[in-house]
């Protein structure tokens, strides 16, 4: 099915999101969207799924204009969208899951269904089990079903909207090749994306937005500096690797062992010093979460000690961490960072020291619009804080921390943030490691990530803890093989 | 939030405008002639099967015999009406033209009595309690108060006749509701009918009866905090009590009685209160002792209406002539359909035995504990009824409140 | 069309909604909704009597509802509100009862009884949220239990220890002396004291929850314990600081029918309020602005229903009807309501 979109508009307000956008695409390839956060790439492809209407412009299909008034018309035309966030009824099994939508009366045909989802799994390989509650999945398997339903309601054109984000590197790959599989069976898939090297890998061709006008095209191979140039109109880079001197010891592990029901992780010892930023590398469940929870008070420690800054907090709660200068910010944003409803605002009133018992609604709200622009967040002052972008909300998270901090303990800090974004945020953290001597202890699943920005590196394999690897010897091959199990060696063995 | 207040007081201003426009025009034109008016305040809804149907009916029973005019206000208690007292409701109809008020339940002791002192013009009828008795023990001195009970103590040992009557294991349970000196004097007497009919019409020995009373703890099932009558019902039936005489406002011992029937058990119950009871499960049921407070309210109203209203207390018995006659009895007994025919000739005789003279509150008496209640031959004086301190001996059961 | 006007609009279509529903069910029983209207209003608003009236039934039913903003700020649904306010009621009278007698002077005698009030349910509540916190029993099954308990514990001091001489009877303890009442405004029912105690209550809570940090700490564990966790905010002592002030307030709800009201501890002395506040608290969706004049409405209502028997021979459960139709079709609206706010900021939260 080729779709055309035709000089589409869209404006919320002051700002023009969607301005004369004409996209021609054909079947049968992958096309990518390309752009940093609130160039225009989510309301364009809201419009073509039916969410929203243009405000003027048409869209077609296979030449003749159609006119959408609910994702559900979208899905009859037969266009279907995959969210950042999958929407999903987690109580529910991933067959009823499966089913939702289905257009057909009171009794769905629940064998047909079985049937039809065991096919297409089949087809594409995706191992979804129609029995398992929808919670118990990961979002890379989500993601499957949400494809698998969407081709059984008779979706031609697929619109993948960051489908990466939070997923581990394996689901990825295997994300890739299904996209590749429906390309080839003649579907049309749109993939949107902030992250140059998925383009590269990925799409037949590339259109790339910028403050919601189409600023140009390419096709393979691509000129990446030039792809760059057109997301943020100007070069970017990363920066040279600045040396900070370390100051003491701020975390100290003392074969620490810390274990859930699934792995256990043991006999860790490190020493973080001021200024010092330590990268967790590993597939996603290794354990890195595990370790950076218990650093923070939030996991108590089956064995083992933890000080900071001298003193022994093993056993203390988060709380009693936090008075010693600790913070912890969490990758789920909405259901660990930030309280839904509260404004973003209240939010800074919260991340504030209390003085007195009555709120400074003025003070509080100037400090916010000085956050907002330091920040450079996307939102207002007294809108609730779901109202932001994925981007946004990580801004706010870190726009939240206090100044002065010892140590500062990160789940994937640049998670869905573009390039630009990503690098600026790094910076900031960096000048806290600097000017501020706080230690930094983060995991990330993106190698390149850790490999700049870490002085030394953890890399977990399954519950096993490498000893630490200095970043600026380490090679992305070498951290590869050892997130693979490769040549590992644990610092309990080396210890001993 | 300015903006919406003015706008409340803008619609409230305008519908009171249109309404009180409206309003003009539907309210009724005084009628020539005054009809004596009086009011009603009744502690449930008046078309509740029981209790306070029997008081609203009993009122249009005068307004139809006196033509005069019932004001009602029903559901007053404070879960019903939060915020209010049966008080201010007696005030609010006095203001609708009610030259006299009738309190209809023990709930509402304390607001007749207030009623009464702030309003000595005003007439005051109490049903079922002792205010106004002034051989009592809570006699109040107020001319404008009277009140009025029923002697359901006849109608209970006719409820223990028809038992004892009917038994084949000869044991009897009573379903009581919560313990005070009427529930004590009431199960009492079905015990003291049950025993005189089964040492009498029955032959057999006093000592080979069981008459046990179970305590759920209120006038009705209150989930959590009373015992569950289903359950009481269900217990009594299941070991050997095959007659379940019931004490409380609602029917679980008929209902429970019929699954028990159904399931071809020999069980029956006797319930109470409202005179067509039996109506609910008839194959089980072995007849009804109800209260009928027209013929009192109508003598008390009429009093009053011709301006010879004197303070009474009203402890009213049948008329033994005709105890289910509507205009002249207070208390009747329903025979119902599962009464044998040998059994209903025996509380047919018994009940004439009663219009007699026959007297079961006469000595030798011993209450649970075995102290003497009345020696031999010694008769029972009212206030020895109905502050009876205990149950009497030859009944299982408490008789007074745990703590 | 911009969020406040669109609240209002909402607000305005459910009551239409309400009162169309209940004018249908009117006539269904033949009667005429507008003189049932009339006359209710009449009975409530028609003379200064009526309103003082009005505003009696009001103060329990404000305070009551005034604590459930609190909980349900924290996220919590404190059904053992009930339990509170008897406890409150059972306080009241048991310190009434141990003075009344002394040489105390009965200002004074109030005083510590009310309080007392205020004491015994927030006793009442704190015991629900130990179940809660430390007992994991989620908050709406110990407060019902605890409910049954405190109705029960009633019925056995009325029948029981505190039982009126000669016979214990369902119309409550023996009345206390007239000393021993608040004070009342002239000829009417109405205390001052009492009034005062409502609207001082709601304005504090009203500012406790907009104005202060307590309000927004607790707003945030309300919305989401793990986050305000990781802010620093101790969750557990703001669930049962909320539960504790919760129960004072029902507490002194309790308090008011025994010292301004019933004069007395009768076996309903809560008269349902606990369940009436949940209702105006869904109602309003949990906005302390709306508390002061919806429970006033329902107070209103409530009072103003007496004349439907009276006057029209009609069923005065129709003014149940009412309020829970407004319900109802508030919280249809209000799911409406979210459906277009929802879009609303997605659009916005595009740009």
């Amino acid at each position: 099915m080729e779709i055309e979109l035709r000089h589409i508009h869209k404006t919320f307000g002051p700002v023009h999101a969607n301005n004369d956008i004409t996209l021609n695409v054909p079947s049968g390839i992958i096309q990518g969207l390309l752009g940093e956060n609130g160039a225009g790439k989510s309301t364009l492809m809201k419009i073509l799924s039916g969410y929203f209407h243009p405000d003027s412009g048409e869209i077609r299909i296979n030449g003749s204009p159609i006119v959408m008034h609910s994702p559900a018309d979208a899905l009859r035309f037969g266009i279907g969208m995959l969210h950042q966030d999958p929407m999903d009824f987690p109580p529910m099994r991933v067959l009823d899951n499966f089913m939702v939508g289905y257009p057909q009366g009171l009794h769905p045909p629940r064998k047909e269904a079985r049937a039809a989802l065991k096919k297409i799994s089949d087809q594409f390989g995706f191992s979804l089990d129609p029995d398992a509650y929808v919670d118990t999945l990961t979002i890379g398997e989500r993601q499957q079903l949400e494809i698998a339903r969407l081709l059984w309601l008779g979706a031609q054109v697929l619109i993948f909207d960051e489908p990466t984000t939070g997923i581990s590197a394996q689901q990825k790959d295997s994300l890739f090749a299904a996209l590749r599989r429906l390309a080839k069976e003649g579907k049309t898939v749109i993939f949107v994306t902030h992250k140059l090297e998925e383009v590269e890998i990925l799409c037949d061709r590339v259109a790339v937005l910028r403050a919601g006008k189409l600023v140009g095209t390419a096709t393979p191979p691509y000129d990446l500096d030039g792809l760059v140039r057109m997301m943020f109109g100007k070069a970017v880079s990363k920066g040279k690797r600045t040396p900070i001197e370390f100051g003491k010891p701020v975390l100290q592990l003392k074969n620490l062992a810390v274990e859930d029901s699934r792995l256990r992780i043991e006999g860790v010892n490190l020493e973080v010093r001021e200024g010092e930023v330590i990268g967790l590398a590993g597939m996603e469940g290794s354990g890195q979460r595990q370790l950076l929870r218990a650093a923070a008070g939030l996991v108590r420690p089956v064995e083992g000690e933890i000080w900071v800054d001298g003193h022994n907090l093993t056993g203390k709660t988060y709380h009693d961490f936090l008075r010693r200068g600790v913070a912890y910010v969490p990758a789920s944003r909405l259901e660990e960072g930030l309280v839904p409803t509260l404004s973003l605002m209240e939010h800074v009133i919260l991340a504030n020291e209390q003085r007195g018992l009555v709120i400074d609604r003025q003070a509080a709200l100037e400090d916010t619009r000085k956050r907002i622009q330091t920040f450079n967040i996307r939102g207002r002052p007294l809108l609730p804080v779901e109202s932001l972008s994925g981007g946004n909300q990580q801004r706010a998270l870190l726009a939240l921390l206090r100044p002065g901090l010892r140590l500062l303990l990160m789940e994937h800090p640049t998670r869905g943030l573009d390039i630009e974004s990503a690098i600026w945020v790094w910076s900031t953290l960096k000048q806290r490691c600097r000017e501020e001597r706080t230690a930094i202890f983060f995991m990330s699943s993106d190698l390149e990530e850790i490999l700049h920005y870490s002085d030394r590196i953890l890399v977990f394999f399954s519950g096993q803890v490498s000893e630490p690897i200095p970043a600026e010897s380490a090679t992305t091959e070498q951290l590869g093989q050892l997130i693979g199990g490769r040549g590992f060696k644990t610092g309990k063995e080396a210890s001993s | 939030m300015k903006r919406f207040w003015w706008l409340l007081v803008a619609a409230l201003v305008l519908a009171g405008m249109v309404l009180s426009a409206c309003g003009k025009s539907s309210t009724p034109t005084p009628e020539a002639k005054q009809p004596f008016v009086f009011g009603m305040l009744l502690v449930g809804p008046y078309n509740d099967h029981g209790w306070s149907q029997a008081h609203y009916e009993a009122g249009k029973y005068v307004e139809q015999k006196l033509g005069a005019q019932m004001l009602y206000v029903d559901k007053v208690n404070p879960a019903d009406r939060p915020g209010t007292t049966a008080e201010q409701l007696a005030e609010d109809l006095v203001s609708k033209g009610a030259k006299l008020i009738i309190f209809n339940s023990d709930d509402m002791k304390d607001a007749a009595l207030a009623f009464a002192k702030k309003h000595p013009d005003v007439y005051v009828i109490h049903a079922s309690g002792d205010v106004s008795w002034k051989e009592g023990k809570d006699y109040h001195d107020l001319s404008n108060l009277s009140s009025v009970m029923g002697k359901m103590i006849y109608g209970k040992m006719m409820a223990g006749c028809a038992a004892a009557m009917t038994t084949d294991t000869g044991q009897i349970g009573y379903l009581g509701p919560l313990i005070n000196d009427e529930t004590r004097r009431l199960a009492s007497s079905a015990y003291l009918g049950a025993k005189y009919c089964w040492e009498h019409y029955r032959g057999k020995d006093p000592k080979d009866l069981k008459f046990k009373v179970t305590w759920i703890g209120f006038w009705f099932n209150i989930p959590g905090v009373t015992s569950d009558p289903t359950q009481v019902a269900d217990d009594f039936f299941n070991s050997g009590y095959d007659v379940v005489i019931s004490g409380i406002d609602t029917t679980e011992a008929l209902v429970e009685a019929k699954k028990f029937h159904d399931q071809g058990k020999n069980v029956y119950a006797v319930p109470y209160d409202f005179k067509d009871a039996c109506s609910e499960a008839p194959s089980v049921c072995l007849g009804v002792p109800y209260f009928n407070w027209g013929p009192s309210y109508l003598k008390l109203i009429q009093a009053a209406q011709d301006g010879k209203w004197q303070s009474t207390f009203m402890w009213v018995g049948p008329d033994w002539k005709d105890i289910n006659n509507p205009d002249t009895s207070a208390i009747g007994f329903e025979i119902g359909d599962a009464l044998n025919d040998k059994a209903s000739d025996a509380v047919t005789t018994f009940i004439d035995e009663l219009a007699n003279g026959l007297n079961l509150w006469t000595g030798p008496l011993n209450l649970q504990d075995g102290t003497v209640y009345l020696r031999d031959g010694e008769k029972a004086t009212d206030q020895q009824i109905w502050y009876l301190p205990q149950l009497l001996e030859g009944m299982e059961g408490q008789s007074v409140q745990q703590q | 069309m911009n969020e406040r006007n669109a609240n209002l609009l909402f607000a305005t279509i459910a009551i239409l909604v309400a009162l169309v529903f209940t004018s249908f069910v009117l006539v269904l029983a033949g009667a005429s909704p507008v003189a049932a209207y009339w006359y209710i209003l009449k009975g409530s608003l028609g003379s200064w009597t009526k309103v003082a009236d009005v505003l009696v039934a009001w103060v329990p039913l404000l305070l009551v509802t005034t604590g459930l903003l609190i909980t349900f700020a924290a996220g919590l649904w404190n059904i053992g509100i009930e339990g509170q306010i008897v406890l409150g009621g059972i306080f009241t009278t048991w310190v009434l009862r141990l003075l009344q007698h002394s040489a105390m002077a009965p200002g004074l005698i109030l005083f510590l009884a009310i309080a007392a009030g205020a004491l015994g349910g927030a006793l009442w509540a704190v015991l629900a949220g130990v179940l809660k916190v430390y007992g994991g029993v989620n908050e709406i099954f110990g407060g019902l239990g605890l409910d049954f308990v405190a109705v029960a514990l009633t019925l056995w001091l009325i029948f029981g220890p505190w039982k009126r001489p000669g016979i214990g009877s369902m119309s409550g303890t023996e009345p206390f002396p007239e000393s021993l009442w608040l004070p009342t405004l002239g000829h009417t029912r109405l205390s001052l004291w009492a009034l005062l105690l409502g609207i001082v209550s709601i304005a504090l809570v009203y500012f406790l929850l907009s104005g202060t940090y307590f309000g927004l700490k607790l707003k945030a564990v309300g919305k989401n314990p793990r986050a305000a966790y990781l802010l620093g905010i101790p969750a557990t002592r703001y669930l049962m600081s909320a539960f504790l002030l919760s129960g004072l307030f029902a507490g002194l709800a309790g308090a008011v029918q025994v010292t301004a009201v019933y004069h007395r501890l009768i076996p309903a002395i809560s008269s349902g309020y606990g369940w009436l506040g949940l209702m105006v608290s869904m109602l309003i969706n949990f906005q302390p602005a709306w508390a002061a004049p919806v429970t006033l409405f329902f107070a209103i209502l409530n009072i103003g229903s007496i004349q439907l028997p009276i006057v029209l021979q009609l069923d005065s459960s129709l003014s149940g009807v009412l309020q829970g139709a407004l319900v109802l079709s508030f919280l249809l609206m209000a799911g409406v309501r979210q459906k277009w706010v929802a879009r609303l900021r997605a659009e916005e939260g595009e740009a």
